[in-house]
């Protein structure tokens, strides 16, 4: 028992670093790092590199991994990146480090070659030496475990209790607005707190190693399980979420003490302890406090005050309407959307059967990321999960078609209407929380289900997953492309219905403004909730269709780390225009045949790169390259037939007082109404 | 003269603004500030001659805290110059212009609530170049406002408003600013607690610092400023020495509450 609680500290440990590292740079740069995973493994990977496959010694590669290059890489995402992101909305900021996160495991294949790794050593030299304590058996490494912790806590609350660097980090947490004002440049805090951060995670990842191996995913895992600590800690209470995270290791381990070795409770339990943890402490604060948002407490008014607020921080300016009204947003949307989806219709007709057969299954994807579309673009929510959504369809449509002989396109449909409750519960579940919060508990039961469900031998089927059938008369690829761009058609006409109803006008409203909209008797609850289902169902239905297009539901295909780079390139494409679903499901299936064709297997990392790059970019450009391209295609088109693309006004609020107290405008660079992005992107970006 | 420039006179040149913004004026010129879509200020114009004290008023809504976070440097401004102590510093960041030694104090109460009184004056008195400066000004607060020292220890957002205000303008006296803008400081305090506040802005006034005070108690500004500008809709719509500001001149502005009282 001794021996498991100790065992349990050292992981338990592990998530304090981590969960530390997490809280930090929320607190103090007011981004969520989902990234964090990755950083850790990235920082790892390169220790490994420098000490087994150099031959370096155990404390300059660890000086050189952990106290150079974590701060380094820290303070170079900083500049390089979550500098940018300072006025961003949430689904950008959570966006964005999921790139980075998508985009560093390929990096680090690039970097550090991509052979198998079977055991990583610690920080302990080789062989660990064994002590013996009270008669338990305590490894070196895991003695390093329990001094790097208490160095971590004893240094970390001496800076931030005692010191100048400290007392100017609490100033950031308290309020970033009246840290300026005292004089104090924001800028180098942030810079210390990323750099810290990346110090803590490179910490964690040299520490966890000889754990868990050296596989990104892996790493990725385990600091979602740190994110179970950091809602515990209402994503700001570092102590708590320290302590949180200690407590989940002795737990985890404690219970492999207690259950029956190697049996399927014990393996369905264990993994399950940080999810059960969050969802605890979520329906505490939810009870005691009624709702949770990670607004509470973090800032001041004054912050508020200065921080664009509603649509257009959440989503970029192309949510608020387009002008013209009615007639002309409809107008705009379709042609630009028929004329893609006719250029996909004609492929399979030009195309040879290869790039078919990858056409095929983009289409399927795309039907997916219009699911995302709608949760996110229309809800205005982050949902991390849809991907599972499309696992339980997937494996539903499975079993009905081939295990009870459905047909397979009603089998198809069963599926989403499988998935679209399991949305609905968790819509309900989560209407209370804060948006932070609502990425995590999706990320969570995602990461649940892949352990719960989706591991199952019935669904798993050896590795092959079970076969689905495609319809008799859309055998080949041609004929079962047009079949998925029926349903898509079908999806992305529902949802362009929607966003031009009265549904789609009170959504609007609760993106916009959610107090607003309450104000106005609009039932915010009920039209996420309607969301939610809607979207967990035509993810349900999208990823049944990528099962039949495959010939089988293969579970590992919709796990939710998978499921990350899916979002990474729909919102890359554009999240708030179904045209962009389709193109970035076309890309997603087409890119890695390209590289794959014309480029040598050593550029197989690039696709996964390209997707996290392309979220990444979503820093500068918060609308995603179909929305932003295809408007300056337009303004461009209307242009050569000799009308003004861009001569109406986009600042309501300047026109109505303009007209009320005329003014000639100031000199200097006014940013009038022709471009009503780049106002968007000024706030994005840091001050000239 | 300071009473405010008209849209007229945009073309000014550089060392005309250079010498109406000396010794700690602020001269604001065609200022237009965006939230989002929505736009806040239109071409504001306004000056403050050095040492003295000009006060805004304007109706909810009006744009003065606007203009007071653009001076600042807390949002970005879309059009228009700033010119403060001599210096353009359009577009500087806060932590810059507030060490340059424009102070703003904002609506609200301009503290950290989260820290103790003793650590929300460390952070006001970091920009002090040496150890022994920053440990006189903090003792300079206790002298000006000695319930701060009772309370060094407790957390600031527990502090009654009027002692939060008073930490607010003890946070920014004890640094020698050549500005002060203070934002509705007012709001919601007691009598006497307003009383303090004001004794306290006088105080800085005496010694020549000057004073752009946005402000509700319409009469208490008048009776403290030299000049006065009406703000109506993100413009500046009267200027003039405080004195002129006379019943008809508020009631024109900012409706018959601001008349007789």
């Amino acid at each position: 028992m001794i021996q498991y609680v100790i065992a349990g500290l050292v992981l338990g440990g592990i998530y304090a670093i981590a969960s530390a590292g997490l809280v930090v740079t929320y607190r103090a740069a007011g981004i969520l790092n989902f990234g964090f995973g990755a950083m850790a493994y990235l920082i790892a990977r390169f220790y490994y590199f420098l000490h087994s496959q150099l031959g370096w010694g155990i404390v300059p590669a660890a000086l050189v991994a952990v106290v150079l290059a974590g701060p380094l890489l820290g303070t170079g995402l900083y500049f390089g990146l979550f500098r940018l992101l300072r006025l961003s909305s949430p689904l950008v900021k959570v966006v964005v480090t999921i790139g980075v996160s998508v985009c560093i495991p390929p990096l680090a294949a690039v970097l550090f070659g991509t052979e198998p790794i079977l055991r990583a050593p610690g920080l302990a030299p080789e062989p660990v030496q064994v002590f013996l304590v009270a008669g338990v058996p305590v490894t070196m490494d895991q003695l390093i475990v329990y001094a790097a912790v208490i160095v971590v806590l004893v240094v970390g609350a001496f800076v931030l209790l005692r010191t100048d660097i400290g007392l100017r980090v609490r100033a950031m947490v308290d309020s970033p607005a009246m840290t300026s004002l005292s004089g104090t440049n924001p800028r180098w805090v942030a810079v210390g707190v990323w750099a810290t951060s990346a110090f803590l995670a490179g910490l964690a990842g040299v520490l966890s190693a000889p754990i868990i191996g050296l596989a990104p995913t892996d790493y990725t895992l385990l600091m979602a399980a740190a994110f179970a600590a950091v809602i515990a800690g209402r994503l700001c209470n570092l102590p708590m979420a320290m302590a949180v995270g200690f407590g989940m290791g002795i737990l985890s381990s404690v219970l492999q003490f207690l259950l029956p070795p190697g049996s399927a409770l014990t393996a369905a339990v264990v993994p399950s302890v940080p999810f059960a943890v969050a969802a605890i402490f979520l329906v505490y604060n939810l009870l005691r406090w009624g709702s949770v948002d990670e607004n509470d407490g973090v800032g001041g008014a004054l912050d508020l005050a200065i921080t664009p607020q509603g649509a257009e921080s959440l989503t970029g300016t192309a949510t608020s309407a387009p002008p013209g009204g009615a007639a002309r947003r409809r107008w705009s949307g379709a042609i630009p959307s028929g004329a893609v989806l006719v250029v996909v219709a004609l492929l399979p007709l030009v195309l040879p059967n290869f790039w078919v057969g990858l056409l095929v299954a983009g289409i399927a994807y795309a039907v997916v990321f219009l699911s995302i579309t709608l949760v996110s673009g229309e809800g205005g929510m982050i949902w991390l999960c849809q991907v599972t959504f499309a696992g339980i369809g997937a494996i539903t449509s499975a079993q009905l078609a081939s295990v009870y002989d459905w047909p397979v396109l009603l089998a198809v449909l069963a599926g989403g209407a499988i998935a679209a409750p399991v949305g609905l519960l968790i819509g309900v579940l989560t209407i209370r929380l804060g948006d932070l919060y609502v990425a995590l508990v999706t990320l969570t039961f995602g990461l649940l289900m892949d352990h719960l469900v989706f591991s199952r031998d019935v669904f798993v089927n050896g590795g092959l997953g079970v076969p689905v059938d495609r319809p008799t008369f859309a055998t080949d690829d041609q004929t079962m492309t047009y079949v998925g761009l029926a349903v898509f058609v079908v999806v992305a006409a529902a949802i362009l219905n929607l966003r031009h109803s009265t549904t789609g006008l009170a959504l609007g409203a609760v993106r916009t403004s959610p107090a607003g909209a309450k104000t106005v008797g609009v039932p915010v609850v009920r039209m996420k909730v309607v969301v939610t289902g809607l979207a967990a169902g035509v993810a349900g239905i999208g990823g049944a269709l990528l099962a039949v297009v495959a010939g089988s539901a293969l579970p590992e295909n919709f796990l939710t780390l998978g499921g990350m780079v899916w979002l990474a390139v729909l919102v890359t494409a554009g999240f708030r225009s179904v045209a962009a679903a389709l193109i970035a499901g076309v890309a997603f299936a087409v890119v890695p045949g390209l590289v794959l064709v014309n480029l040598s297997a050593s550029w197989n990392q690039l696709p996964p790169i390209l997707f996290g790059l392309g979220a990444i970019a979503l820093a500068k450009n918060p609308e995603g390259f179909v929305l932003q391209n295809g408007r300056a295609l337009r303004d461009m088109a209307m242009r050569s037939i000799g009308r003004s693309p861009a001569g109406h006004p986009r600042h309501p609020a300047m026109t109505t007082a303009s007209r009320a107290a005329p003014v000639a405008e100031g000199p200097g660079p006014v940013r009038v109404a022709t471009e009503g992005r780049r106002s968007v992107l000024t706030e994005t970006g840091e001050r000239p | 003269m300071t009473s405010a420039v008209t849209p007229a006179d945009h073309d000014h040149a550089e060392p005309d603004a250079v010498a109406r913004s000396a010794d700690g004026g602020l001269l604001v010129e065609g200022l237009g500030v965006d939230y989002g879509q929505s736009r806040a200020l239109f071409g504001l114009d306004l000056a403050a001659r050095g040492g003295s004290a000009l006060a805004v008023l304007g109706p909810n809504g009006a744009g003065k805290s606007t203009l007071g976070r653009a001076v600042a440097g807390l949002v970005p401004v879309c059009s228009g110059r700033v010119w403060f102590d001599g210096q353009d510093i359009t577009g500087w960041a806060a932590h810059r212009v507030r060490r340059a030694g424009l102070a703003y104090i904002p609506e609200g109460r301009g503290i950290f609530p989260g820290l103790s009184v003793l650590d929300n004056l460390r952070m006001a008195v970091r920009q002090l170049p040496s150890k022994k400066a920053r440990e006189t000004a903090i003792d300079a607060a206790y002298g000006l406002f000695p319930v701060l020292e009772q309370r060094r220890d407790q957390r600031a957002g527990s502090l009654s408003g009027g002692e939060q205000q008073m930490l607010a303008l003890g946070r920014v006296l004890v640094v020698g600013p050549k500005l002060i803008v203070a934002d509705e400081m007012s709001l919601g305090l007691a009598p006497l607690m307003v009383n303090a506040v004001f004794d306290g802005l006088a105080t800085a006034r005496e010694d020549g610092v000057t004073v752009v005070l946005i402000e509700q108690f319409v009469h208490r500004a008048l009776a403290f400023a030299d000049d006065c500008a009406v703000i109506s809709r993100g413009q500046v719509t009267w200027s003039g020495p405080a004195a002129e500001a006379g019943p008809q001149v508020l009631e024109q502005y900012l409706g018959a509450a601001a008349g007789p009282a």
